[in-house]
């Protein structure tokens, strides 16, 4: 019985970390049909091996997700963020018994009927139902297939490994065996037979070669689910992508390497990852990206996890490291940029500037580096600060399976990981040319030129008189993203799949190894380097500039799209959805609800030293803090509340326009939901008037016949207001426009060629030649300044 | 008794007695894959077992050159570090029990001997160094810079 239950509690742990990232996968794509029948058929497993050991929560639970999803399979129930949510609720509750049944071997009691009703179907009329299936369902056969899907046993490592030495052995007896057979001269059926036992010894291999290894899809199967919850705890909005995921790895390796990896995703989520404002202030996409890729690099497995948040800052780094007393002032000055990154690795630092419950959990950037150098592996960052962060693991494979690429030179054997190739051609190919260029080579492949490396004079040796010129080939290696280059080897051999262990450390200090590895035939062959390589040749493989059409052509690709009129979504203080085109928007500022005033009827915001209008019919009523919209039009700025930024969108070209112009100037459809536009042009009509022209370029004006102070106290004050300067005094200063009080003053001689506007006190004017203005009427006067300045400069 | 249990062999041209605990097997080799751009005591990959080994030459180590391999020699293997080495040997004698005790060494060494022999030890008649294989892996630093 117990162990029927431990290899329950072990296939439930697994299947419970695959549904979820199963599940947030189908949210994204509900149309999957695939992942929903992948996440029932993992649901229906748990539910029946639980009902074989009588474990009633457990199959109560895990029979009410099956129920759920059954009825999205059969199209009688929408799939909705609530039903996901649901299901992973009870996900979550199946974790938390599995983990109360290892410690005690029996199921607690308890109420599960809180998760259950989660999944319960809403009231409401179902709103978009998705696709229902076309196809029959035959639950029979998802039973079948499932079953065999998990059925496994669980053995130990070692004995694994006994039986990998001993079947490498009867591969290696064989061969002899083989040889010795040939020599003799045996029949014909001796062969045949002695064939048979050896294509069985084939495949008997091939098989325990597997067992040990797993996709490290295992590995990356509980991230997407760590990284909805915590995006949605957070506010952020999160793609995740992983790849590489058929890339296999030694079980053990793995077990080692998974909470190092959750713990660099989370540090991701939490410190990387700006805030919706944040992003839209450093215009990147609302949408942050954690990509988590795997790639096999000879000997190591790469595990790269990058982030397009804020990265890391050195100097702040040094900052806290100071404040946390991990570090002396003094000690920092003395170190280099790296060092200064590698302070997050330092027991006691915490990048946080306060600890929070997603990453405070004790665990530390210490640990995490601690536990990856335990198993012989290394973590490197490379920081783009302000751009992203990527933290990169890599782990050894010991002991590894890669397709491998067997090539010759110098008379001798070499394996290239099938990874790392590009292309092979040879070097007589009508499509190569092959140049020396002071004293180096490079070749041309279809208008691509790679630096070209001869494997014979990377190792030293001499050309092997033997082969054949004609058959010398070039292997297009690409070592890294962004980098290739032509190794030209004397002939090409096959592909095979090649059981990697490290060789000795004097070997692989050499940098030209990364490996050694025994084919079929018995003799060690060593896995070359293709990263070292480039080491030791000392050569810049970079690809960047290589192509120079390429390169314009994605020039031109960024810049159409920088081009797109992007609009930013945002949720207004009303609640309403709004968007606004976002090239309007300076920034996104949050400021404190004091820094909003009321000032002769309109809201203004004090921000820093400057003051800006608000687009607010009243104050805040909470305090606390506001974020505002900056809407630019280059010369002035309104501030615009809203409640928070949901996304940016591109802006669809389908635009319903409002009847009336107003603060909407329309309606747009966005992710099937309707969407107020913003008309910056009517929100910036509104609160152009009066503001101020730029400085210097202001019109001078001047008051002349200013007999009661008029001038000075009522009539300069609006004509600031709108733009112009007063001239106070002989100022010696040509003025643009002379503003006369009295309606016959003789000003108008002596100020000779600049264009007067005289003021009277009449309402009504005295006759059709009268070109006075009204001095209270303020509209006639700016009117009237505004067409003298210009017919003053033609 | 497995203390006094000494494989008595001929290693780059001097007889010497090797601990039997530090000694894994000793088994013939045919010929190794060369490792170019190895250090010049590394001779070479064999395979045994479904093992890779490395194989060392002694003369390099104690300052000859080097010998090359002849199909069929013999060879002590060793395990130094979880990897499996193994050392060249011009003749292999025979195991045996030395009740003698493993006295200080007396007289002056070629630098190279010195500092793989850990001792002396008299054998019928004779006088054997008692060196550590685990000591021909490494070359002195003089030698690999």
């Amino acid at each position: 019985m117990d162990d029927l239950l431990n290899d329950f509690l072990a296939e439930t742990a697994e299947i419970l970390a695959e549904a979820g990232g199963a599940l947030v996968a189908w949210e994204a794509d509900p149309a999957d049909r695939g992942q929903l029948d992948a996440i029932f058929r993992l649901v229906h497993t748990i539910k029946g091996s639980s009902g074989f050991l009588s474990l009633p929560r457990v199959t109560a639970l895990s029979h009410a997700a099956e129920d759920a999803l059954d009825q999205v399979r059969r199209g009688n129930r929408p799939a909705t963020a609530a039903l996901v949510t649901g299901v992973l609720g009870i996900i979550d509750r199946l974790s938390q018994l599995c983990a109360i049944l290892g410690q005690d071997g029996i199921e607690p009691a308890g109420d599960d009927s809180d998760v259950i009703a989660a999944l319960a179907v809403p009231d409401e009329a179902p709103g978009k139902a998705i696709e229902p299936a076309e196809t029959r369902l035959r639950r029979e056969d998802d039973v079948v297939v499932d079953m065999q899907g998990w059925r496994s046993i669980r053995v130990p490592l070692p004995l694994l490994d006994s039986v990998m030495t001993g079947v490498t052995d009867i591969v290696l007896a064989r061969n002899e065996f083989a040889r010795m057979l040939r020599e003799s001269g045996a029949n014909p059926s001796l062969i045949a037979s002695f064939d048979r036992l050896s294509d069985s010894i084939a495949g008997m291999r091939q098989s325990v070669s597997q067992m040990r290894m797993q996709r490290i899809d295992k590995l990356f199967a509980p991230l997407p689910r760590i990284v909805r919850d915590l995006a949605k705890d957070l506010g952020k909005k999160i793609r995740f992508a992983t790849s590489g995921g058929e890339v296999e790895l030694d079980r053990e390796m793995m077990e080692n390497i998974r909470d190092p990896l959750i713990h660099i995703v989370r540090n991701a989520i939490d410190h990387g990852i700006e805030g919706l404002d944040g992003r839209v202030a450093a215009g990147k996409d609302v949408t942050a990206t954690i990509s988590v890729s795997a790639r096999q690099s000879g000997n190591q497995i790469e595990i790269e996890v990058r982030d397009d948040g804020r990265g890391l800052s050195p100097d702040a780094l040094v900052q806290k490291a100071i404040s946390a007393r991990v570090l002396s002032a003094a000690d920092a000055r003395a170190l280099t940029p790296r060092e200064k990154l590698d302070l997050i690795f330092r027991p006691g630092f915490s990048t946080a500037a306060k600890v929070t419950a997603i990453s405070g959990r004790g665990v530390g950037m210490d640990i995490v580096k601690a536990n990856v150098e335990k198993i012989g592996g290394v973590v490197d960052l490379r920081n783009d600060e302000g751009r992203g962060l990527s933290v990169v693991l890599r782990v050894p494979m010991t002991l590894t399976i890669i397709s491998g690429l067997m090539v010759r030179a110098a008379g001798q054997y070499f394996a290239i990981p099938r990874g790392a190739v590009r292309e092979i051609l040879l070097e007589t190919s009508d499509s190569v040319r092959v140049e020396r260029l002071g004293g180096g080579e490079i070749v041309t492949v279809r208008g691509e030129q790679f630096p070209l490396l001869r494997l014979e004079t990377i190792l030293g040796r001499n050309r092997d008189h033997r082969d054949d010129v004609d058959d010398r080939a070039l292997v297009l290696v690409r070592p890294g993203q962004g980098q290739s280059y032509a190794l030209s080897v004397a002939a090409i051999h096959d592909h095979e799949e090649l059981v990697i262990k490290p060789a000795a450390p004097m070997i692989m200090a050499t940098g030209l190894y990364a490996g050694t590895t025994l084919p079929d035939n018995g003799r060690p062959v060593l896995l070359l380097d293709v990263q070292g390589i480039l080491a030791a040749a000392a050569i810049d493989a970079s690809e960047a500039g290589r192509q120079m059409d390429q390169a314009v052509e994605a020039e031109a690709a960024a810049a159409a799209e920088r081009n797109a009129a992007q609009l930013l979504l945002f949720r207004d203080i009303g609640g309403r959805t709004r968007g606004v085109r976002l090239s309007v928007i300076e920034r996104v500022e949050e400021v404190p609800a004091l820094a909003l005033f009321e000032s002769g009827g309109q809201i203004q915001a004090q921000i820093g030293d400057d003051i800006f209008p608000v687009h607010a019919a009243a104050l805040p009523e909470d305090q606390g803090t506001l974020k505002l919209l900056r809407l630019h039009d280059g010369q002035m700025v309104l501030c615009y509340p809203i409640d928070a930024v949901i996304d940016i969108v591109r802006l669809p070209e389908l635009v319903q326009p409002a009847s009336a112009p107003g603060l909407v100037a329309g309606i747009v459809i966005v992710g099937g939901e309707p969407v107020e536009l913003i008309d910056p042009f009517w929100l910036m009509e509104q609160y152009a008037r009066g503001t101020a022209a730029p400085a210097g370029r202001a019109p001078l004006c001047r008051i002349a016949d200013d007999h009661d102070g008029w001038g000075d106290n009522f009539l300069a004050p609006i004509l600031q207001s709108a733009g112009y300067r007063i001239a106070s005094g002989n100022t010696g200063e040509a003025a643009d426009v002379l503003l006369s009080l009295s309606v016959d003053g003789g000003a108008n001689a002596e100020e000779g060629g600049v264009p007067v506007i005289r003021l009277r006190s009449s309402v009504a004017a005295s006759g059709p030649e009268d070109e006075t203005v009204y001095r209270y009427d303020r509209g006639a006067l700016l009117e009237a300044l505004r067409r003298s300045i210009a017919g003053g400069r033609p | 008794m497995m203390d006094k249990l000494y494989l008595v062999a001929r290693i780059a041209d001097t007889r010497v007695a090797l601990r039997s605990r530090s000694i894994h097997s000793v088994v013939t080799v045919g010929t190794p894959v060369e490792v170019p751009g190895a250090p010049p005591h590394v001779a070479g990959l064999f395979a045994l077992r479904s093992r890779v080994f490395t194989l060392i030459d002694p003369h390099v180590v104690v300052g000859l050159s080097s010998v090359p391999v002849a199909p069929g020699q013999r060879v002590v293997v060793v395990d130094v570090a979880d990897h499996g080495y193994a050392l060249l040997a011009d003749e292999i004698e025979d195991v045996c029990f030395i009740d003698a005790p493993e006295t200080r060494i007396t007289g002056k060494l070629l630098p190279g001997w010195a500092r793989v022999a850990d001792a002396m030890i008299e054998h019928q008649g004779h006088s054997l160094l008692v060196v550590d294989p685990s000591h021909f892996i490494t070359l002195p630093a003089l030698k690999a810079a």
